[in-house]
């Protein structure tokens, strides 16, 4: 159906446009080298706008291709290491070649202007930019292409930077050479390119957030807000993530539960919110605009009021009484206490989850059933066989807020966590020191209840290690958690000294910096060095902090009740399988990775997904926060505008060398391609909003009857040509 | 593999220069104690110094390279894999072996040396600490050590000293067993301990060097055996029995340095010292007389009372 439609808008905008007509000869030539379908303009009605300005020279092929190569110098980065005057000069003797220039910051407004007058004066057909690298600039030099009359594809792209000037800086003859070469290579395929249209499609308007920690909660509340249907997925029983741990939050030193528990009930509340919690990504298909996520709502063995009716069960379900939790006779460590406080098999981990529905771990319930009858006839919300459901959603876009999780410290043996009882993670502190926590607030030693009246914070525990053990980089908020933990035990602790062991202290942020003299004010004692290793009085349980004081150049052994370790931290369990569902690269320590990361920190390098707070990199909470907006707000753009550009890039069949066999359909990655009956011929067909360009069939069909858009045969062999042969006049 | 000796492994010993001149029981014990747990130890002819890495290394890293690299050609000339009782002859040959393996301009180098007594390093063969063959079950385990003990040392208290170059530097330790790879606190010598009967027992800061590697012994002796010291202190207040090392460099500093410390700073420990291998070996139904432990500096008798 759609085919049909697509192929009747193609015809009208053929007969309706004067510069086909022009194009007619240069079919026929085109065809002879191999039957180029690519030049009849294939535009669904959007495409066919941007199309209009096409000029008449816009579709001239090889024969008398007038090719501009434009040299730019990237300030030095490209200068620098290479002799333009040498490039300029061999770039005037490639075949094809009707004008060379270049130009200190090509990508500036007053380069593109080079390249727009150039196109003007010299009647060129395609432009070549040899520069940066596309990944930064294609679509800033596709768009100057446009601007200058011709179509934005006609334009190719030189990598003489990224992959030339920034490697072989010590080379200048060698860089030089290869700049030349790379100039060749280019202009070959741009003399051959052809005029291509974007294909937009409709989007749906709906998106989806994976993860819902403070970052995952605010995207969500800023995409409901702007009226689009928002999933919000979280693996745990409840949103929050590690924040909803937290006891005070710095540098203002606010509550965190006082900061994020309205959010959180707004996020419930929600009208454009369906939040879907103790459930995971478990398959994806599509693309931006076109999502087909498939969830899996993991059993929670308890079904809410909603799940209840649907079952039959008129005004049942969970309603949060806790009549299950008392009779339950499993007892566990509570995950969310960092296992200092028991919970049983039927449980909610704190009193603020939302949505406020018992979850029963299947991993330690011994299905007993007492349960069943405590929560009653009425609300029979416990069903103990539940199983996963999966359930199917479109969307339009897709938002990573995975967060993190501790580095398992105990690795770095040395400090003796969980060897020595009075060594505790800054998490578990935080539990601790927490009215709400196990202790109620009460910081107390584990080894035996009392009260610690000298305290070591040994930062860096794990972070910005190089010994292979721990991680390189830095957790970047364990500095100033640290100062915080610091003046909550002066503050609670009346004598209590607390002595923070650190390589540099980290306070970079807004207010964060006075922060960090008030601690000093309020009597944290401060050493330089990094602890070498902790060793545990076996009597008293006390430690002795190891170390070096690099400021007075002298060993220290400093005996304390309590050692906080600031524990670094890694991306959370899950991340990698699920980045994996979206194409979604990472950095080599596990962090996702921004499509740019000065320039584009929010988006990724698949069209449609965007990250937001740590788990692209460690944020504290108002980096997060705005980091969660950012990515908002770009997942927005697309729905708003309500429909997505896909790039020509995909395969065409050239139906009369089509011998209908059919492999190719079942190579396509992407399910792509079809056979279809046409005139009484078996043919391939296909579906251009599904191909995204990689060329596997292309390259396989023994029949050569797959045109690659973009990449077609005859471009490929004439690069290598002119590479291999030279290409100089 | 061997037929006459019924051995399903067979090694290279190298005995290094401390275990032959200063305590003999130990090339005794290993070989006897090994023989019984199915590893023939067959000696390695000619053999020179490792030589000690602090010593060598610190003065002349090429010198250091060609003479281990000699002991290793030895080696590899008898198509056998080396076994090795000291934690200095491990960082020298092991490191050696692993480094001229796989850096060609290193190997080019030495064998460019070694080319003047007609021996070339092909790297052909691996290096094993006796103590690592008796943990890894692909060639003894604890399991088959505990079967092979006929006098169980029950009741005893015995501490463990790992020594530095056994787990250090962590980066460049490349064991099989993942527990050999705690580098801060492992807990595998415990385990062999434990399979001969006897109680090991924790002790402050159990990770600390002798005081006597890297030249300090030889530099500055007070200091080295300041830390010696230190230990001991630590020792005594765990009331071990005794201290069992797998490193004869260890197990001179541990031993003769208490009547040094005696001398110098008038304390009195009266800690024996035995090597794991001696150990092994009383466990296993050999004499004191047979495993020299007569020889060492502070006597074994109150030790022995208990265990025999
Ligand atoms: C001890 C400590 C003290 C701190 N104190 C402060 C402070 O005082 N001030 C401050 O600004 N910052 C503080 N921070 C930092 C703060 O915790 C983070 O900035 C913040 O939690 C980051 O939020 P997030 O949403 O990115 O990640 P998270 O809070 O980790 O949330 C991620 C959520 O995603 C879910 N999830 C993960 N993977 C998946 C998946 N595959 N599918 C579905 N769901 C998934 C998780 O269950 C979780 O709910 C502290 C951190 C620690 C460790
Ligand atoms: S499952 Fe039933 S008993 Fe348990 S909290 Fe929910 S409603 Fe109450
Ligand atoms: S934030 Fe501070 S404590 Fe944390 S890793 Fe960075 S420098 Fe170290």
């Amino acid at each position: 159906m759609m085919a049909e439609k697509k192929k009747a808008t193609t015809k009208k905008t053929a007969s309706k446009k004067p510069d086909t007509k022009k194009a007619a000869p240069m079919k026929q030539e085109v065809k002879k080298q191999a039957p180029a379908p690519a030049a009849k303009p294939k535009a669904a009605p959007a495409a066919e706008k941007a199309a209009a300005p096409a000029k008449a020279v816009s579709t001239t092929q090889q024969g008398d291709a007038r090719v501009g190569v434009f040299i730019c110098h990237c300030g030095t980065n490209i200068a620098g290491s290479m002799d333009i005057e040498a490039v300029q000069e061999a770039s005037k003797r490639i075949p094809n070649v009707a004008f060379v220039d270049n130009y200190k910051y090509m990508c500036s407004m007053p380069g593109q202007t080079v390249i727009q007058k150039a196109v003007h004066d010299n009647k060129l057909t395609a432009v070549v930019v040899a520069a940066c690298t596309p990944r930064l600039h294609e679509p800033t030099f596709r768009t100057a292409t446009k601007d200058a009359g011709l179509n934005p594809f006609r334009f190719e792209m030189a990598n003489i930077r990224d992959q030339n000037s920034w490697v072989h800086m010590h080379d200048r003859v060698g860089s030089t050479e290869k700049a030349i070469d790379a100039i060749k290579i280019a202009v070959a395929k741009a003399a051959l390119l052809q005029d291509l249209h974007p294909k937009s499609v409709p989007v749906e308007k709906a998106a989806m957030v994976v993860g819902a920690g403070v970052a995952g909660m605010q995207a969500a509340l800023d995409l409901a807000a702007a009226g689009i249907k928002t999933y919000l997925i979280e693996k745990d029983m409840s949103i929050g993530g590690r924040m909803s741990q937290l006891d005070k939050t710095f540098p203002t030193l606010d509550c965190s539960q006082c900061i994020l528990t309205p959010k959180m009930v707004d996020v419930g509340r929600s009208e454009n919110i369906e939040l879907m919690t103790w459930s995971e990504v478990h398959e994806v298909e599509g693309y931006i605009g076109n999502f087909d996520v498939t969830i899996r709502k993991k059993a929670r063995g308890v079904m809410t009021p909603k799940e209840a009716e649907a079952k039959g069960i008129v005004g049942g379900g969970c309603n949060g009484c806790g009549d299950c939790d008392g009779v339950c006779p499993v007892i566990k460590p509570n995950e969310f206490e960092v296992g200092m406080k028991p919970r049983k098999a039927i449980y909610i981990n704190h009193p603020q989850v939302v949505p406020l529905i018992y979850t029963i771990d299947f991993d330690s319930c011994v299905k007993c059933g007492l349960c069943v009858t405590a929560c009653g006839p009425e609300k029979r919300a416990i069903d103990l066989e539940m199983k996963d459901e999966f359930v199917k959603v479109k969307v339009d876009t897709v938002i990573l807020a995975l967060g993190y999780e501790i580095f398992p410290i105990e690795k770095k043996e040395e400090w003796g966590y969980k060897r020595y009882e009075n060594v505790i993670s800054s998490l578990e502190f935080e539990r601790l020191i927490c009215a709400s926590g196990p202790t109620g607030g009460h910081l107390v030693r584990p080894s035996d209840g009392k009260t610690p009246m000298k305290i070591g914070f040994v930062l860096c525990a794990g972070s910005r290690d190089n010994t292979g053990t721990g991680k390189p980089y830095c957790s970047r908020f364990c500095c100033m958690y640290s100062l915080k933990h610091a003046h909550q035990v002066i503050e609670k602790i009346p004598g209590c000294i607390p002595y923070l062991f650190y390589m540099d202290i980290r306070s970079f942020g807004k207010m964060y910096e006075e922060f960090y003299y008030r601690i000093q004010d309020e009597g944290a004692k401060f050493i330089r060095g990094r602890v070498a290793n902790i060793i545990e009085d076996p009597k008293t349980k006390n430690l002795h902090v190891m170390t070096d004081d690099t400021l007075l150049d002298r060993p220290i052994d400093m005996e304390v009740d309590m050692v906080v370790l600031a524990a670094a931290i890694q991306p959370s369990d899950d991340t990698n399988r699920t980045r994996k569902l979206f194409g979604v690269s990472c950095s080599m320590d596990g962090w996702l990775l921004e499509a740019h990361p000065k320039l584009n920190p929010c988006g990724t390098t698949t069209a449609g997904v965007f990250l937001a707070g740590v788990c692209q990199g460690p944020k504290d909470i108002p980096d997060t926060v705005a980091s969660a907006e950012g990515a908002a707000s770009a997942a927005s753009i697309p729905i708003h505008m309500g429909e997505v550009e896909l790039e020509p890039y995909f395969a065409q069949c050239i139906e009369e060398k089509c011998a209908g066999w059919g492999m190719c359909v079942n190579l396509c990655p992407y399910s792509a391609l079809a056979l279809v009956e046409k005139d009484g011929r078996t043919v391939m067909q296909v579906t251009e909003a599904k191909c995204k360009g990689c060329g596997t069939c292309g390259g396989f069909c023994p029949g050569g009857a797959i045109w690659m858009q973009h990449f077609t045969t005859p471009q490929i062999c004439a690069q290598i040509d002119a590479f291999l042969l030279g290409g100089e006049q | 593999m061997s037929e006459e000796s019924g051995a399903k492994h067979k090694f290279a010993f190298y005995l290094g220069c401390i275990a032959p001149n200063r305590y003999p029981g130990c090339e005794a014990a290993s070989i006897k104690a090994m023989k019984k747990l199915g590893v023939e130890l067959v000696p390695l002819k000619g053999a020179s110094c490792c030589p000690a890495p602090g010593a060598f290394g610190s003065i002349d890293l090429n010198v250091w390279y060609a003479m281990a690299a000699r002991n290793l050609v030895l080696a590899e000339q008898m198509k056998m894999d080396i076994a090795l009782l000291c934690n200095g002859c491990y960082k020298s040959i092991w490191e050696v072996n692993h480094k001229l393996k796989h850096n060609k301009d290193l190997r080019d180098g030495v064998n460019e040396v070694l080319k003047e007594i007609d021996m070339e390093f092909k790297g052909t063969i691996n290096v094993y600490h006796t103590a690592e063959l008796l943990y890894n079950e692909r060639f003894v385990g604890v399991d088959k050590v505990r079967d092979s003990v006929t006098n169980p040392l029950t009741g005893a208290r015995i501490a463990v000293h790992y020594g530095c170059h056994i787990v250090k530097p962590h980066k460049d330790r490349e064991f099989e067993k993942e527990a050999m790879l705690n580098t801060e606190h492992p807990t595998w010598m415990e385990e062999l301990v434990a399979a001969l009967g006897a109680t090991p027992v924790e002790y402050r800061n159990k990770m600390q060097c002798c005081g006597a590697g890297g030249g300090v012994r030889g530099y500055d002796l007070v200091h080295s055996l300041d830390i010696t010291n230190e230990k001991l202190i630590n020792l005594k207040e765990v009331k071990a029995d005794a201290l069992t090392d797998i490193c004869p460099f260890c197990q001179l500093q541990f031993d003769r340095g208490q009547i040094e410390i005696q001398e110098k700073f008038g304390v009195t420990y009266n800690l024996p010292v035995l090597h794991y291998a001696e150990l092994l070996g009383l466990a296993q139904g050999m004499s004191p007389q047979e495993l020299g432990l007569d020889l060492h500096g502070i006597s074994c008798e109150p030790f022995l009372q208990k265990v025999l």
